[in-house]
């Protein structure tokens, strides 16, 4: 049995003896983020084309009434089967969408294997990449990876123009302390043959945004 | 000349003539080429971009002893579990006491490089696991019994008809067409039953992020998420060289990694792990542990001239840019790690003995340093692999004497003109009567594939008088 760190000791013993000196071409040169990304003009603007490109839907909204019939359109086409759903009383409230269909509510568990679709809330939405932030809390870790379709609740007060602020924020927050969070940037993808991109590798085939204009 | 080093010559030479390997692997590279320029332009200053992913790579290394024991107290704090493991074979017993201890019987691996380089996989099996890689490109390497091809794209040297094959082949039942989206559906049912059914999920890391204390993992197939959410156990296995000291760093690195990995703004899932699920968490591991693995890579800190090396983020840019690479693929090398990255970590980690003839698998174009996004002079390591090839003994005797000869030779003017007048005088009688140019004894291997010039009479400097005048 090699349960013991008796490697520890030692590892950090020759870590510690090596001499590791600045390169003053690498480590001496002054670098901003503003020297390496251009500016954000309008976040939502940048989100919605980042969106596009990376072929994550997004529905806008500007209500409850209109997030609702958003949730509606989104849901139409899918095939029939389970939704997991996470469990939060912002979600509750756009119960009526999901009329008809078997729901199962995350406090029950995790996401189960033949679910059709997922929907979620998440810790934040990402200008510069069109990112949605996501997290163990936000329909656990299964919830935006196991079902073929993942829709996203997001609210406009919740985009940040850059990764950078996203992590700051992540880090100021309790977030940090979720034994999961990250970006999610379109839908599951692949590209391992002959470099042919093809959606739905592993995780979702489609992921979808609702997003309400507050 | 070591057996391996023997085994690349004649490998090399064949590929090098398989036209059908050199048409896909053009495919793939002028894809990757023209992904990755699209991606550069989306920065303000791609230069800025890799000096400052350069920086941060750099602090991380310089205080690489106290960023481990930050990034490990946290994870500890979190109710995971640190092993640190000096080499190959400690790293995989940790592993499979692990694995045994849960009664573990089924594994699924998200790419990783560095079980690669301890040879995981073999020693789960020898215990009676089933292991599956679930990276679609590591997958069908592995259905192939195949080492990977490449670092980022394991499958790079397959055909679409190759991989329909395989397939209908290995998982024939999963199988319902042979489009692209249909075999990567194929995989996609094959795996959902190994995801489910795995105990253990065992993962690499491409950081560890010492303020968060978190690991960062990307995967653009949602396989690592897969693997690391839904077996009750989950391992990371990592170099210690990974931890950057700040989680805001990564602001600069995902978008540098994803760019120079496959031209993407960002991989699509770029998660962070920090332990098993937590109390009010429905989901994830019970277990979570973080294998720290050393394997050489205190011997490459130690070395000043090459401690650099450490600052690499396996994101196969000098892969996809190396000519010799572009002509020889990725088996040819017949190491863990191919291409410019490889040549130059191979020697250090398994002994020059062994690697150190990869350091000659390049012409010095240095274009690997030029598009190295944490600014490695890839080819100022591989001169210095070979000064250690030297300086060991492991250099040909032919060799040997022929550079003391020419050394001995070039100290004096005298000497130098009169063994490049004698040396003429032999090439051209011997060219005059009738020898073939491929006898020309150490000029063999270049004359067997190129025209021998017509020798000059007079030397270079004898030329320069007459045209000059003067010396």
């Amino acid at each position: 049995m090699a349960l013991t760190n008796t490697g520890r000791a030692r590892i950090l013993d020759r870590i510690r003896k090596a001499h590791v000196a600045a390169d003053p071409t690498i480590d001496g040169v002054t670098v901003t983020l503003d020297q390496i990304y251009a500016p954000i003009g309008d976040p939502m603007e940048r989100f919605l084309a980042e969106c596009k490109a990376n072929l994550t839907e997004v529905k806008v909204t500007g209500d409850l009434k209109s997030s609702l019939h958003a949730f509606a359109e989104l849901l139409g086409p899918l095939p029939v089967g389970t939704l997991y759903v996470q469990d939060d009383p912002t979600l509750r409230k756009f119960a009526d969408a999901f009329a008809g269909r078997h729901v199962i509510w995350s406090s029950t568990g995790r996401a189960p294997e033949d679910c059709q679709a997922a929907i979620t809330l998440c810790e934040g939405l990402v200008a510069q990449t069109g990112s949605i932030v996501g997290s163990s809390r936000a329909g656990g870790r299964g919830g935006s990876i196991i079902p073929p379709t993942h829709i996203v609740y997001a609210t406009s007060d919740q985009l940040v123009p850059d990764i950078t602020t996203a992590l700051r924020k992540a880090l100021a927050s309790d977030l940090k302390n979720a034994s999961y969070f990250g970006l999610i940037t379109g839908s599951s993808r692949t590209a391992d043959i002959e470099k042919i991109l093809v959606q739905g590798a592993h995780g979702p085939v489609k992921v979808a945004i609702v997003l309400e204009i507050k | 000349m070591s057996q391996l080093s023997e085994e690349f010559l004649v490998a090399a030479a064949q590929k090098s003539a398989d036209l059908t390997h050199r048409s896909t692997i053009k495919r793939n590279m002028d894809s990757y080429d023209t992904a990755v320029a699209k991606g550069q332009t989306r920065f303000a200053d791609w230069e800025a971009a890799r000096a400052r992913s350069a920086q941060v790579k750099s602090e991380g290394i310089r205080n690489l002893a106290s960023l481990l024991e930050t990034f490990e107290t946290k994870i500890i704090a979190r109710g995971g579990h640190v092993y640190w493991a000096e080499n190959s074979e400690d790293a995989r017993q940790y592993i499979c006491d692990v694995a045994q201890r849960n009664n573990v019987k089924t594994v699924v691996k998200s790419k990783s490089m560095v079980t690669e380089e301890i040879h995981l996989s073999p020693a789960l099996e020898k215990l009676g696991m089933t292991v599956w890689e679930t990276d679609l490109g590591e997958l069908i390497v592995q259905l192939r019994k195949e080492p990977p091809y490449h670092i980022v794209t394991p499958a790079m040297h397959l055909t679409r008809e190759q991989i329909r094959d395989l397939f209908l082949e290995k998982i024939p039942d999963d199988v319902h067409g042979e489009t692209h989206q249909e075999l990567v559906s194929a995989a996609r049912r094959f795996l959902r039953r190994a995801f489910f059914s795995a105990e253990m999920g065992i993962s690499g890391a491409n950081f560890l992020v010492a303020d968060a204390g978190m690991v960062a993992i990307s995967t653009n197939e949602g396989n690592g998420r897969l693997t690391t959410s839904l077996p009750r156990i989950h391992v990371v296995v990592t170099g210690i060289e990974k931890v950057i000291p700040r989680l805001e760093d990564l602001g600069v690195l995902w978008p540098v990694l994803a760019t120079t990995g496959t031209g993407q703004p960002i991989t699509t899932y770029s998660t962070l792990i920090g332990g098993p699920k937590t109390a009010d968490e429905i989901d994830g591991p019970e277990e979570f542990h973080v294998v720290l693995v050393d394997n050489g890579r205190t011997e490459v800190l130690a070395d000043e001239a090459q401690q650099e090396l450490l600052r690499c983020i396996r994101c196969g840019a000098c892969l996809n840019k190396c000519p010799v690479y572009r002509q020889v693929g990725g088996h040819t090398y017949k190491s863990i790690y191919p291409g410019p990255i490889g040549s130059a970590l191979m020697p250090i980690f398994d002994g020059v003995k062994e690697y150190g003839h990869l350091s000659y698998a390049c012409s010095l174009c240095t274009a690997c340093n030029s598009v190295c996004p944490v600014k490695i002079k890839l080819s100022d390591h591989l001169l210095e692999n070979r000064r250690k090839y030297v300086a060991e003994g492991d250099a040909r005797l032919s060799e040997k004497i022929g550079f003391a000869g020419f050394r001995w030779a070039a100290m004096s003017a005298k000497r130098f003109a009169f063994f490049g007048w004698a040396g003429r005088k032999v090439l051209r009688g011997a060219l005059a009567i009738g020898l073939s140019p491929h006898a020309l004894g150490p000029l063999a291997t270049w004359t067997k594939y190129r025209a021998v010039a017509a020798v000059p009479k007079d030397s270079f400097r004898a030329l320069w008088r007459k045209q000059n005048g003067t010396h």
